[in-house]
């Protein structure tokens, strides 16, 4: 049946091709949605994918061709795909509910739009939970004018989180318990060992902080138990991309997992990070880096022994990890790390800063602090994160004394010296201090170094090579409180579920600036369909361009969008359990040119 | 007009450093002690006298036209370098090991604001000399220049080396921005 539908999709699809040659450059791509097997080696399953496989394939587009993709539906329950940070009308956005009504089981669906764009993306159901289950595929956008990087081959690095129960049932495990999935609960034992290391009265009060907030130092990972897959190859599996020494690779890494953040390194050698969410960066050259659901990072390699090389990407939780080749024949392999020790969420993440609370009362002065490489810090005070006299070591070895870390938290700012002198745009995320990243709460355990001590990639050092809108000033802010209630699994924006809030209503031409201010102990990949998401790190016009921004716990992020795109989008947290529950919001943008603006269904509500 | 005189009498050539403090350019080495360009290594400053040819070498985001060259050993050469890219770029001859060495130098520059995207900030500049004892130099070797703007390098190559010519700018180099000297008989 599969099979005959794909003939008849790609005869249409000639025919089709043919009658519209002579015009603009015009592709016909036929995706169709199936019930397909899911084989991690460690468990079997049957999953959702496209053309009768999991990751879907690599859909590859010009920048300036107008797409057709006829999408048939192969299953028994109603399906959609979106098209992830591709900008483009908002009824071919893919997103049940807001650009359409999604595709009935039997059902073609045509999506046609223009590709504006260039860069590394990636589709998927924007249905129930299809996207879990495997129904998701790459985008592989060329660009009109030359590449501002030379490479010799490519290879996109899709990473997964498969899971062995499925998405629904998943969903009701956590509603019935939130913290079903999570195996690293902190024990009585760690208790005894906690109250030692702190003192009785700081472990209990502790404790109680954690139960005020619902929720646990280890709950960096509500979901665990999953297989995380590269292009659908489990570490064992090993799936292998090929290479001569000496050739430059460009790494297309999408994360397509629905729950999990990904530490990725390549042991021995460096990457630079050439392109994020689609928009090309400055380069910048890194030992590590981390990337958050649904984000793309391009990466450029060059190596130049005959031997394999892991790609090595563990879970932020360190609860799993997947490994894939770079190798100079088949059947390859290289050493595989071992996972590094879990983080423990900290006070700092639990966003006391927000309830005003001094953290010198935390009683830890005197006490020891556990940076992210496994170092200690002694009596460090967080209330103000000073270090009087003490001694700041720089990248080239070189000391700075009395350095004020709280200043730290101010991306872009100056930075003042002891000798009164100041320093501009200093990236202090080069200094190799777990306090250094100002999109990390100071004294967060979630803050990553990199395992050899080098570079770890931050959002502060994103800059874009090509500003797509002149900076200016934003004409209203909006904030977005990310709240939940861990014990019942619910989760939501400014308090409110999806069910029961008011769309966000934008008007065409504004410049918003939204802060999202992240009250909740997990991290929250926010999404924003159709219109693109300016990640304030306080470099004005090369603020790098995205489509997903993370917000680590305790921490308030800033994004601007310019209003461009009329018509009603979807705007939630990429986290699959998360956007189901409830951080979800609609948002319309009304007004716009004449013929520009959208004819919007008259019932917009709900 | 003014400040890009200024910038081609200053900096017209590379920046590099006299890292009092750190030593880091000291120890760096392979820098070419005294930073390379009286090396008979990798060639000498040319006299304009003895120029045979002129090559001009455009830099766009982020690479070289043309991408290799092919130079006589022994000749002495002058290049017009103009940047017809957006961003600051550099073109730079020496060995791949000094390339390599003078990298972190210039990634400090852009930690220290000095090297901006698309221009070079004198005021960072003189904050950083002021407050750290980082020092700047002119390198007859290498330019670095703002979008737009053009400089000259009048080079004589060496009888053996294996040289490119390099952008430094942090990640200019990592994706691609050299080419080969091919010396030949």
């Amino acid at each position: 049946m599969t099979i005959g539908l794909l003939r008849r999709a790609s005869l249409l699809g000639a025919g089709l091709a043919a009658a519209l040659s002579g015009a603009a450059a015009a592709g016909e791509y036929n995706l169709t949605v199936d019930r397909v097997p899911v084989d991690t080696g460690t468990f079997t399953r049957i999953g959702i994918g496209y053309n009768g496989a999991t990751p879907g394939p690599v859909l590859r587009f010009k920048e300036g061709e107008d797409v057709t993709i006829n999408v048939t539906n192969n299953l028994s329950e109603p399906t959609s795909i979106h098209w992830h940070g591709l900008i483009l009308p908002f009824e071919q956005d893919g997103v049940p509910g807001i650009s359409y009504d999604g595709i009935a089981p039997g059902e073609t669906f045509t999506y046609r739009f223009p590709i504006t764009q260039s860069g590394t993306y990636w589709f998927h159901s924007h249905s129930g939970f299809q996207e879990p289950d495997g129904a998701y595929g790459a985008i592989v956008i060329e660009p009109k004018k030359r590449e501002p990087f030379r490479y010799d081959r490519e290879y996109v690095v899709q990473l997964t989180d498969a899971h062995p129960h499925s998405g629904d049932r998943i969903m009701r495990n956590l509603k019935m318990m939130p913290d079903y999935y999570n195996r690293q609960q902190r024990t009585l034992f760690d208790f005894l060992k906690d109250s030692k290391e702190m003192g009785l009265d700081a472990a209990l009060s502790e404790r109680g902080a954690w139960g005020d907030m619902r929720m646990m130092p280890t709950d960096i990972e509500d979901l665990q138990g999953f297989t995380p897959l590269i292009n659908g190859k489990s570490s064992a599996q090993n799936w292998t991309g090929l290479f001569t020494p000496g050739e430059r690779v460009r790494l297309r890494f999408i994360n397509s997992s629905a729950m999990t953040y990904f530490d990725i390194r390549i042991p021995g050698l460096k990457m630079t990070v050439v392109q994020a969410d689609g928009n090309n960066v400055l380069p910048v050259p890194v030992d590590e880096f981390r990337i958050a659901v649904a984000e793309t990072y391009d990466v450029l390699i060059q190596p130049t022994e005959d031997k394999a090389y892991s790609v090595f990407a563990e879970s932020m939780g360190r609860t799993s990890s997947v490994r894939g080749t770079l190798a100079t024949a088949e059947g390859m392999k290289g050493d595989v790390p071992d996972l590094r020790k879990p983080p423990l969420l900290t006070m700092a993440d639990m966003g006391m800063a927000h309830e005003g609370m001094d953290h010198g009362s935390m009683n830890m002065s005197g006490s020891t602090h556990t940076m992210p490489d496994g170092s200690t810090m002694k009596g460090m005070d967080h209330s103000t994160m000073n270090m009087p006299g003490g001694t700041h070591t720089m990248p080239d070895g070189s000391t700075m004394k009395g350095m004020d870390h709280s200043t730290m938290n101010m991306p872009g700012g100056t930075h003042a010296m002891p000798d009164g002198s100041t320093m501009k745009g200093m990236d202090h995320s080069t200094m190799n201090m777990g306090s250094s990243d100002p999109f990390y709460a100071p004294g967060s355990g979630l803050m990553p170094a990199a395992a050899n001590g080098g570079k770890f990639l931050s959002y502060n050092d994103l800059r874009t090579q090509k500003p797509l809108y002149p900076h200016r000033e934003a004409t209203r802010e909006i904030e977005l409180r990310l709240t939940g209630n861990m014990e019942r699994y619910m989760w939501s924006i400014n308090g409110i579920k999806y069910a029961d809030a008011e769309p966000i209503r934008l008007q065409y031409g504004e410049r918003v600036r939204f802060k999202f201010v992240n009250e909740t102990m997990m991290t929250h990949p926010m999404h924003l369909h159709g219109m693109w998401s300016i990640l304030d790190t306080g470099k004005g016009k090369w603020n790098p361009i995205k489509h997903v921004v993370s917000v680590a716990p305790g921490t308030t992020v800033f994004m601007e969008t310019e209003v461009d795109a009329p018509g009603q989008w979807a705007f939630h947290c990429h986290l699959s359990y998360h956007a189901d529950s409830g951080m979800f919001r609609k948002v319309i943008v009304e007004g716009g040119p004449e013929g520009k603006a959208a004819a919007l269904p008259v019932k917009t509500e709900g | 007009m003014s400040s890009s005189r200024i910038l081609g009498a200053v900096l017209g050539a590379s920046l590099s450093f006299a890292l009092l403090t750190s030593g880091l350019a000291l120890a760096a080495g392979s820098h070419g002690g005294g930073h390379g360009m009286h090396d008979m290594k990798i060639g000498k400053p040319g006299d304009p006298a003895k120029v045979s040819r002129t090559i001009e070498i455009t830099m766009y985001d982020n690479y070289y036209e043309p991408e290799s060259l092919d130079i006589k050993e022994g000749e002495t050469i002058r290049f017009v370098v103009r940047n017809a890219g957006e961003f600051v770029h550099e073109f730079n001859i020496a060995t791949a090991a000094m390339h390599e060495a003078h990298r972190p130098e210039m990634m400090m520059m852009m930690e220290h604001g000095v090297l901006e995207p698309d221009r070079i900030n004198l005021e960072a500049a003189k904050a950083m000399q002021a407050s750290m004892g980082h020092g700047m130099h002119n390198e007859a070797n290498s330019v670095l220049l703002e979008p737009g703007k053009s400089g000259e390098i009048v080079w004589t190559f060496p009888k053996h080396a294996d040289l490119e010519f390099a952008c430094n700018v942090p990640g200019h180099y990592e994706t691609g921005m050299h080419g080969k000297v091919k010396l030949s008989h």
